[in-house]
C-alpha cells in the first residue's frame, strides 16, 4: 500500500509534510498561507466576464438561454467545480499522507436553486443560490473502503471551499461610482 | 449416434474476478507484470470459472473472461495500434459533453470507469484474440466450449473515435475493414482448433434503438458516433456477414443485452427485440443469445413471427441480482417460447455475464454459480418433459 517516499499521487510526501509543519511552525509561512486571497472580475459585454487570479484567468459566461454565447462555465457551475477541486486537493493531500496510492480520482457536484425568481427579480422572498449541495465521491486506490472514508471525510472538513460555502459566511460589499 | 442433448445450458461469457485477480490486472496494465506474468497468474482464476461451471452442470463452458479487462476492451493486449483509453481521457475530443454528463449522471458511474479501445494507428494482430484463451480452455475442459469475441460493429464503433482515429482509418468503414479481416483470421483459427460456438458480443445494437439520440454515447459499450439506426443496423448485418463469410462447422451466436454494468435496474436501457429482428434473421449466423430474464427485455411473443428461423439462447437468469431463480419458474418461461419454438432450437443461459466489467462485476462466485445450477435443473426438468 505504502509507497516510497520519492513520488506518490505526482506529490513528494516528504515535501508536503515539511510544507504543512511549516504552517504549525512558522508564523510567516502561515500568514502567507491564510491570505489575503484575491480575484478581481472584469466584466467584458453581456454576461461575460473574466476572473484574473494572481497570474491565471478565467473566463465566465452564461448559458444561451439567457441570451448570452455561453463561450464559458457560469459563474454557479464555477462555484461547483471550485469545491469539486477543493475537495480533490483535500483528497489527494490526505491519502498522499497516509501513503495511499491514488489510481482515478472523480468528484461529480450538482445543486438545484432554491428560488432563482429572487435573481430574475420577481420575488423578494428566500434563496436564490443553492440551498444543497451533493458532491459524490468516486475513487479506485489502493486502500481499505474504511481508509478511503475517513480519507474523504476528511478532504470535505478540511476543504477551504467547502466549508465557506457550509456555513455562514460574513461578506462585506462596498460600491463606488467611478467618473460621476 | 444419439440425439443432440435438448436444452444446453450454457454460460455469456465472463465470471466475477477475484480481488488478487484485478490487482494483477492493474500490474498488467501500468506495465508492472508481463501478459505471461499475469496469464499464469490468471489461469488459477480461469480453472476456479471452468470448475464452478461444470460443477454447476453447465454444457458448454467459457474461460470466464476472467483475463479481460472487460468484453471488448481487452483487445488492445492482442492488438496494436489500439489503445485502451478512459473516458476521462477523451471528453476534451467529446462533441457533446453535456449530453455525456447527463448519461454519467443517469448511469451513477465515474468517467474514469469507462474505457474504450481506441484506434490510434493501422490496427494489426499479433497472435490473435482469444486464441490463448481458448487452449487453456479447451486443455482444461471436456465439455463443449464457447468463446465470446466482441462484434465486429461493437468493435468498429467503440474505435473510432472522431478526432484520434481518423489519421489511420479516415471513416469508420476504413476501420472496419481491418476489424473484420482480424476476426475473420480469429474464427478460422479457433474454428481449426476446435471451438463449439464463438459468440459476437453486440450489446450496442441496442443503444441503437433504445439509446439516446445523441450522436456519440458510451452506453453499451458504445462510445462513438453513430447515423441513423437503419443505416446502423444495416452496416452490422453487412459486418457480421462479412465476417463469417464462407465459414462453416462451428456456431456462432450474437450477444445483445441491455447494458450489464450496474445492479441498478432503472439506469439499464430497456426495449423489447422487436426493433432489432428483420435486421437480425438477415446475420448468417445460428443463434442470438437473448437477455429474457428482467422486464426490461419485453415480451417473448416478439419472436412469434420468426419461429424457428435462428436457435434462440434464452436467458432466464439475471446476473445483476442475490435472488436464485426457482428451477420450475424457468421451466414457466421456457414454456412460454415452447408454445411457438421448437425444444431442438433453443439453450438456457443467464441474460449476461457475472462480471462483464473486471472491475464492477455484478454479481459473487457462489451466487453465479446457484443461479447456474438452478438452470441446469430446469434444463433437466424440461428434457424429461420433451426428450
Amino acid at each position: 500500500m505504502a509507497k516510497s517516499e520519492q513520488d506518490l499521487n505526482g506529490l513528494r510526501p516528504a515535501k508536503i509534510k515539511e510544507i504543512l509543519d511549516s504552517l504549525r511552525d512558522n508564523p510567516d509561512v502561515l500568514k502567507a498561507v491564510t491570505g489575503p486571497w484575491k480575484s478581481r472580475v472584469v466584466w467584458q459585454k453581456g454576461f461575460k466576464a473574466k476572473a484574473y487570479m494572481r497570474q491565471h484567468a478565467v473566463q465566465m459566461d452564461e448559458p444561451e438561454g439567457l441570451d448570452a454565447q455561453d463561450s464559458a462555465a457560469s459563474a454557479h457551475e464555477q462555484l461547483l467545480s471550485a469545491m469539486g477541486s477543493c475537495l480533490t486537493v483535500g483528497f489527494v493531500l490526505n491519502a498522499t499522507l497516509r501513503g495511499v496510492q491514488i489510481h482515478d480520482l472523480e468528484i461529480a457536484l450538482e445543486g438545484n436553486f432554491d428560488n432563482i425568481l429572487k435573481w430574475a427579480g420577481h420575488s423578494k422572498e428566500g434563496n436564490p443560490g443553492y440551498p444543497t449541495v451533493k458532491a459524490k465521491c468516486f475513487v479506485r486506490a489502493d486502500a481499505s473502503d474504511a481508509v478511503l472514508r475517513e480519507i474523504w471525510k476528511a478532504a470535505v472538513d478540511g476543504s477551504p471551499v467547502v466549508q465557506t460555502v457550509a456555513r455562514p459566511t460574513n461578506i462585506v460589499t462596498e460600491f463606488e461610482q467611478v467618473g460621476a | 449416434m444419439s440425439k443432440p442433448k435438448l436444452f444446453p445450458v450454457t454460460v455469456v461469457g465472463s465470471w466475477p474476478r477475484p480481488t488478487w485477480l484485478i490487482q494483477a490486472l492493474r500490474k498488467r496494465q501500468n506495465g508492472e507484470i508481463t501478459q505471461a506474468e499475469f496469464n499464469q497468474i490468471a489461469d488459477d482464476a480461469v480453472l476456479s470459472a471452468i470448475k464452478y461451471q461444470e460443477d454447476a452442470g453447465v454444457d458448454i463452458v467459457s474461460d470466464g473472461e476472467v483475463r479481460r479487462d472487460n468484453f471488448y476492451s481487452f483487445v488492445v493486449e492482442k492488438l496494436s495500434g489500439i489503445r485502451l483509453m478512459k473516458l476521462s481521457e477523451l471528453m476534451d475530443y467529446v462533441k457533446d459533453r453535456a449530453g455525456f454528463e447527463e448519461i454519467l449522471r443517469a448511469s451513477d458511474v465515474p468517467s474514469f470507469a469507462i474505457k474504450s479501445p481506441i484506434a490510434i494507428d493501422k490496427i494489426k494482430e499479433r497472435d490473435g484474440i482469444s486464441l490463448d484463451e481458448y487452449d487453456f480452455l479447451k486443455n482444461h475442459t471436456n465439455r463443449q466450449t464457447k468463446i465470446p469475441l466482441p462484434g465486429p460493429y461493437l468493435l468498429t464503433r467503440s474505435a473510432w473515435f472522431e478526432g484520434l482515429s481518423d489519421k489511420a482509418y479516415p471513416t469508420r468503414e476504413d476501420l472496419a475493414k481491418d476489424v473484420v479481416q482480424i476476426l475473420r483470421n480469429e474464427v478460422l483459427e479457433l474454428k481449426k482448433r476446435g471451438c463449439d460456438f464463438i459468440q459476437f458480443d453486440e450489446p450496442s445494437l441496442t443503444q441503437v434503438v433504445y439509446g439516446d439520440e445523441a450522436e456519440q454515447t458510451f452506453m453499451c459499450a458504445a462510445l462513438g458516433t453513430r447515423r441513423d439506426p437503419s443505416e446502423e443496423l444495416e452496416f452490422a448485418v453487412r459486418l457480421m456477414n462479412e465476417t463469417v463469410e464462407g465459414i462453416e462447422g462451428v456456431r456462432y451466436g450474437v450477444h445483445i443485452c441491455r447494458g450489464n454494468w450496474s445492479r441498478k435496474e432503472d439506469v439499464l436501457l430497456k426495449g423489447n427485440y422487436g426493433p432489432l429482428l428483420p435486421w437480425l434473421m438477415r446475420m448468417n449466423i445460428h443463434q442470438l443469445v437473448l437477455e429474457m430474464a428482467t422486464p426490461r427485455a419485453g415480451e417473448i411473443d416478439v419472436f412469434k413471427e420468426y419461429r424457428n428461423q435462428k436457435e434462440l439462447g434464452l436467458g432466464v437468469s439475471n446476473p445483476r441480482n442475490d435472488t436464485i431463480e426457482d428451477p420450475k419458474q424457468i421451466v414457466q418461461s421456457v414454456r412460454k417460447l415452447l408454445e411457438f419454438y421448437d425444444a431442438d432450437k433453443i439453450m438456457l443461459n443467464p441474460d449476461c455475464g457475472f462480471g462483464t466489467f473486471a472491475e464492477r462485476c455484478v454479481n459473487t462466485p457462489d451466487i453465479a454459480y446457484k443461479k447456474l445450477q438452478s438452470i441446469s435443473r430446469a434444463a433437466e426438468m424440461l428434457r424429461k418433459e420433451y426428450t
